[in-house]
């Protein structure tokens, strides 16, 4: 039994840096917000991490996941909310929506991932990203250009008073829900069959198979977690959050960029470097934006340059080889 | 009546595809031989927009002159950046690559904003007009269209017939046979990256004159996509199956666009960018060697 419970001990520093994060927004006036996009970044690279970290999948197009979910979230409300009796279970179809919409997004990717790698794989993910936002905007469905606004549907049906609580509190404390959910899952993942098999995979394919390991089912149940954490946070954090969507808002590669900025700032593929990555990225950004407001990318670039020649292996993989052989070893994945 | 519009606007697309190919035979010159992506790619075109700008409003230049002077700057560009950042990435995994070159065209993006502002800039270089019984044409994209066929018919009697292009098409082939052989390969790497970024930053030159709503910063963004459609097209390691690769583009993108605009309801332009990405994605997945390729 102390053998389960220590493989997961990795996720005590985690949960300790979110609750620390949710105790600041909580209790300190006007932090809210602030740790409110820390938990969004951290929630982002811990579910992008899943794909890429332990399948070596390069997923550029990822923002699709958080985009459809938020039209997920959008969908529900915008059809949903002229029935009176759903009351809040709006929120619970918008939710159904988005990991229906992130599912078949995620399937199709695994359909790519049967046949392309590498930077193959990367430009088909890139092409479903802007082929889906185009489609959106030329066929006209969904609102298209111009988007879907249904903030006022929202509080026609559940009232100014709910609305406000929704959107300034609960939205935001399901990204932490979804980060910490990430971060288990990972951890999970790790250090169960599914995760020796695609460390199979990602090293050697063919070998893996020759083994007899079903590849193709256990990248599926990746690319579906992957999917399902992503779409879950644009459906918060975007979707119920804001009110309206866009999709020349929404399907933004930029995003992506951002996930793997996170990412490997902290370290590709274990199981702390998003949240690290997340703490570093979210507050240089938003201390850049108050200090140099329209300088962030001008001063942001350079630095990915720097980082990726000079430390690829990010924050953790620096601190792994500090702790090897320390009694700290354990506490870091 | 439509097949009058619809030859009129062939016969632009055929103009355009001929800049789209050259413009993308910087992308698949570089993947063939360092085997890195260039998510940074529209960028590079962006700094040649930039220097015909200057170059003509400021200077009184014409873009004839503008070409060579792009392509020097292009070089230097991509030997900078291929002795700083590119050199340490070749054999690393496509993560940080895609990230390294990502990061490079928000720096080049963020530069051209803080020299000349995010404003939307343009010029007109008068020329006339050729008047065809389907469309009328300025002589300003004919000569581009040109300008790009002369670029990469030279670019293919180089590769074809000079020792350092035979060098270069050997590296492409197998980097370790040519290294046996006697190539010095990180120097053909070095040169492939800074006339892989030349021929962009050229071709940046060239599409100033298919744009009619001017040029900004943010530009290069669609170029870097519609190149990744393009190069798929052309099999992505050949740079002349790039070229013939966007002159088919162009016919596509046209042609697509006045049937389009046919259907009542939609949006013709999206649409349009939307087919372009679908055949990307079908192509990868059915045929990765590309249209053209074996």
């Amino acid at each position: 039994m102390k053998k389960t419970i220590s493989k997961y001990y990795p996720l005590i520093p985690v949960f300790a840096a979110y609750l620390i994060m949710f105790i600041i927004g909580f209790f300190m006036p006007g932090m809210w917000q602030m740790v409110a996009l820390l938990a969004f970044y951290c929630a982002l690279g811990q579910s992008w991490n899943i794909f890429m970290g332990m399948t070596g999948y390069v997923d550029f197009g990822y923002v699709t996941f958080i985009a459809l979910g938020t039209y997920g979230m959008s969908l529900g409300i915008t059809y949903f909310a002229q029935y009176e009796w759903l009351g809040i279970g709006i929120i619970g179809i918008g939710i159904i929506f988005a990991m229906f919409l992130a599912s078949l997004s995620a399937l199709l990717e695994a359909f790519i991932a049967l046949r392309l790698r590498g930077a193959y794989f990367a430009i088909a993910c890139i092409g479903i990203n802007e082929g889906l936002r185009y489609f959106i905007e030329g066929a006209k469905i969904w609102g298209g250009s111009e988007g879907l606004i249904y903030f006022g549907a929202l509080v026609q049906a559940l009232g100014r008073g709910t609305v406000n609580q929704l959107t300034t509190f609960w939205a935001d404390f399901s990204v932490f829900i979804i980060a910490a959910l990430a971060a288990f899952l990972n951890m999970h993942y790790m250090r169960s069959k599914i995760g020796y098999a695609l460390t199979a995979v990602r090293e050697d394919e063919d070998a893996a198979k020759v083994m007899g390991i079903n590849a193709n089912k256990y990248k599926t149940i990746a690319f579906l977690t992957s999917g399902w954490l992503g779409a879950g946070v644009g459906a918060m954090a975007w979707g119920l959050k804001l009110g309206y969507v866009y999709p020349g808002d929404v399907f933004v590669i930029h995003y992506t960029i951002e996930c793997i900025v996170v990412v490997l700032l902290g370290g590709a593929g274990t199981l702390m470097g998003p949240v690290i990555g997340g703490l570093i990225y979210g507050l240089s950004k938003y201390w850049l934006a108050v200090i140099m407001p329209g300088f962030q990318l001008l001063i942001f670039a350079p630095i990915i340059i720097i980082i990726i020649v000079i430390a690829p292996e990010g924050v953790v993989g620096l601190l792994k080889s500090k702790l090897k052989g320390t009694k700290l070893e354990m506490f870091i994945e | 009546m439509i097949f009058t519009l619809l030859a009129g606007n062939l016969t632009h697309g055929l103009l355009l595809g001929g800049v789209y190919g050259l413009a993308t035979m910087g992308l698949s010159l570089i993947f063939g031989v360092i085997n890195v992506v260039n998510v940074g790619h529209g960028q590079f075109i962006m700094v040649g927009a930039f220097v015909t700008l200057t170059m003509f409003t400021a200077l009184g230049l014409s873009p004839v002159i503008a070409l060579p002077a792009a392509l020097i700057i292009g070089m230097a560009l991509g030997f900078f950046f291929f002795y700083t950042v590119i050199r340490r990435l070749i054999k690393a995994p496509e993560l940080t690559s895609l990230l390294a070159t990502f990061a490079m065209g928000i720096l080049l993006e963020e530069i051209a904003k803080l020299i000349f502002g995010a404003d939307f800039r343009g010029y007109n270089w008068g020329l006339g007009k050729i008047t065809l019984p389907i469309t009328t044409i300025p002589m300003s994209k004919v000569y581009a269209f040109i300008g790009s066929v002369v670029i990469a018919f030279f670019l293919y009697f180089w590769f074809s017939k000079t020792r350092l292009g035979t060098a270069i098409r050997s590296v492409m082939e197998d980097s370790e046979g040519a290294r046996v052989c006697g190539v010095n390969v990180g120097w053909i790497y070095a040169l492939s990256f800074a006339i892989g970024i030349g021929l962009t930053v050229m071709s940046g030159v060239l599409l100033t004159m298919f744009i009619p709503v001017g040029i900004n910063p943010y530009m290069g963004g669609v170029y870097t996509l519609k190149a990744f459609v393009i190069a798929v097209l052309g099999g992505l390691t050949s740079p002349y199956g790039a070229f013939f690769a966007g002159l088919i583009f162009g016919l596509i993108e046209n042609g697509a666009y006045t049937l389009f605009a046919m259907i009542p309801g939609v949006a013709p332009f999206p649409l349009t960018v939307s087919l372009a990405f679908w055949m990307l994605f079908f192509l990868l997945l059915v045929k990765p060697t590309g249209l053209l390729g074996k």
